[in-house]
């Protein structure tokens, strides 16, 4: 469940700026040329918490901002053909901040704060508290230089760390089948991440893939490794007065199975695609972006957890 | 800018390396710790809801069940590595009873650390301890007789109880049901289960497993024998499975109709 989760928030993550959801994928911001940002969203153990993280940018600028995203799924209280299916909602709010150290290395920190709830036939359950704050540096082992070039290259590798400031309790993964309706995993995870954009004139195209490796909490439960992948097209209409960037693409996350004390948990791995659309509009120092994720495929929980939709809204102010 | 490269590489890999070992979980299991075997009434791949659900069998005879009681007894569980521990005769009785919480949780204590893989239990009580005379039974004989689960004494234990009212294509008028099983002149009745568990069940000090097992009641009748509550609808007035020779085919339903869906290790 957890991989889920955290495959969700990747992928809301992804959608909303490209990265919402747990290990994001990339998403998008922009500000005066087309940049796009990436996060990843951490999700809790997958894809509902969603702690995400950010990452990347497609300009070499200093940014702070703000994001909300939202992620609603319908989960199966219970295992029997006749569980009730109740509704969950993840909301998180997040500041992330990317800051050039040299010219060719970035580090960015995402730190969330998330408001969750599920509707269960007892009555509605909420949690809220600080998410699992992650911190990442990125390299740019290769961007092309030349202004006269007909496509332009930018190639990131980067890594970080998710850190357990999120709380996790092991109570709230009983019994229903999400297990991602958590604060954070509890665990320190580690982020590999890579970006590929490549652009021609004002059409582009931003390419993420990323891996999330957990480790075991606390309390001895260790969500499923979470593997998250998005493409975006994006296109700049630099008008005089504002920058309209529309986006359009997709998003993936695959989790591997949950553990606790080492063995396998049943039925906790998955996968989801997403087909990601938006838009950012920029203008001076600040820009403004729109950002929604539906589901095209997926298979979590084998079955009994959908992802219904995420949507994200953000505001980012150019240091 | 190369060494920064091999830098940021270097930490990736040390990254990789440090999860990668920390996962390992090997305590060594010592001192004792509870198990317990919860008992989830199913009909099918439904959950069972008594009075109000109408459970269908293959016969179309559609069931609204009231009461689902049975006996589960001489609980014996097995270790990874082979070792078998029996639950102490005495405290290995307990009625499974639907319609209360303490009737689905049996908690059995002072298991021996360690990590399980299967369990073996009886439906019903053991001919040997039935033989041992009223006054051999202890506080279960009044606590099965206060479940309604003891005939009298000569006549013996119910080791299973179902009961509800039907339909079917030929009783459109809903009649009663009661399917009791127990001791008949030829017959015993009495049957053992042996389950896997899909993951192993790790008894420690500090964990007590969860093992959820899911009784499937359409087995009853549609298990390998299939029952057809009609043919015993005889009067008009319900059908009545006490006795007979359908008591051994029921019980070999009753032995097809567990499994441990999952093991919680919490």
């Amino acid at each position: 469940m957890k991989k889920i989760i955290v495959l969700s928030l990747v992928l809301v993550c992804n959608l909303t700026f490209g990265i919402t959801v747990k290990d994001s994928i990339s998403s998008f911001t922009f500000q005066r040329m087309a940049m796009m940002e990436d996060f990843d969203c951490d999700a809790c153990g997958c894809s509902a918490s969603g702690g995400s993280m950010g990452f990347s940018s497609m300009l070499n600028t200093n940014f702070v901002g703000v994001r909300y995203f939202h992620q609603s799924y319908t989960s199966r209280d219970g295992i029997f053909a006749n569980s009730p299916w109740i509704d969950e909602n993840f909301n998180t709010v997040q500041a992330w901040a990317r800051i050039p150290v040299s010219k060719r290395i970035q580090i960015s920190a995402l730190v969330p704060y998330h408001f969750h709830n599920r509707t269960l036939e007892t009555g509605t359950e909420s949690i809220s508290g600080l998410g699992d704050i992650s911190v990442m540096g990125l390299y740019t082992i290769f961007e092309t230089q030349k202004d006269s070039a007909v496509f332009t290259h930018k190639i990131e590798l980067g890594g970080g760390v998710k850190m357990p400031t999120g709380k996790f309790n092991e109570a709230n993964n009983l019994g229903t089948v999400n297990k991602s309706f958590q604060l954070g995993t509890g665990s320190w995870d580690y982020l590999l991440v890579s970006e590929y954009v490549i652009k021609r004139k004002n059409l582009g195209l931003n390419t993420m893939l990323n891996y999330v490796i957990k480790t075991e909490n606390d309390q001895k439960y260790q969500y499923g490794n979470q593997f998250n992948y998005a493409g975006t097209f994006f296109y700049l209409f630099d008008l005089p007065s504002v920058q309209l960037v529309p986006q359009l693409g997709f998003a993936g996350e695959v989790y591997a199975t949950n553990k606790q004390h080492g063995l396998d948990l049943p039925n906790t791995a998955g996968d989801i695609l997403f087909g990601k659309f938006g838009l950012e509009v920029g203008k001076d120092k600040f820009s403004v972006g729109v950002n929604a994720m539906l589901p095209i495929n997926q298979n979590l929980s084998r079955g009994a957890m959908e992802a219904n939709y995420r949507w994200s809204v953000n505001l980012n102010y150019t240091l | 800018m190369k060494k920064i490269l091999y830098k940021v590489v270097a930490i990736l890999v040390l990254t990789a390396t440090i999860s990668a070992c920390s996962s390992d979980n090997d305590d060594q299991a010592s001192g004792s710790g509870k198990i317990t075997l919860e008992f989830d009434n199913a009909f099918g791949s439904n959950d069972l809801i008594l009075q109000t659900q109408g459970n269908k069998t293959s016969n179309n005879e559609i069931l609204k069940i009231t009461t689902v009681k049975y006996i589960v007894s001489n609980v014996v569980l097995t270790k990874a590595d082979g070792t078998i521990f029996t639950y102490p005769k005495e405290k290995s009785y307990f009625i499974a009873d639907e319609s209360t919480k303490a009737g689905q949780d049996f908690e059995l204590s002072d298991i021996p650390a360690g990590d399980y893989v299967k369990v073996k239990f009886g439906i019903g009580v053991d001919k040997a301890q039935w033989q041992l005379g009223a006054t051999g039974q202890g506080d279960f004989l009044a606590q099965a007789q206060a479940a309604g689960m003891l005939w009298n004494w000569t006549a013996g234990y119910k080791f299973f109880a179902l009961e509800g009212n039907f339909t079917s294509p030929t009783v459109t008028t809903a009649v009663p049901f009661m399917i009791h099983t127990g001791q008949t002149g030829t017959d015993y009745n009495y049957t053992e289960v042996t389950l896997d568990f899909p993951t192993k069940a790790l008894v420690r000090t500090n964990i007590n497993p969860d093992v959820h097992i899911i009784t499937d009641l359409s087995k009853i009748l549609d298990g390998p024998n299939k029952i057809k509550l009609t043919d015993y609808n005889t009067s008009g007035m319900g059908a009545m499975i006490m006795g007979g020779a359908a008591l051994p085919l029921i019980t070999a339903n009753v032995a097809t109709m567990f499994r441990v869906d999952h093991v919680h290790n919490d």
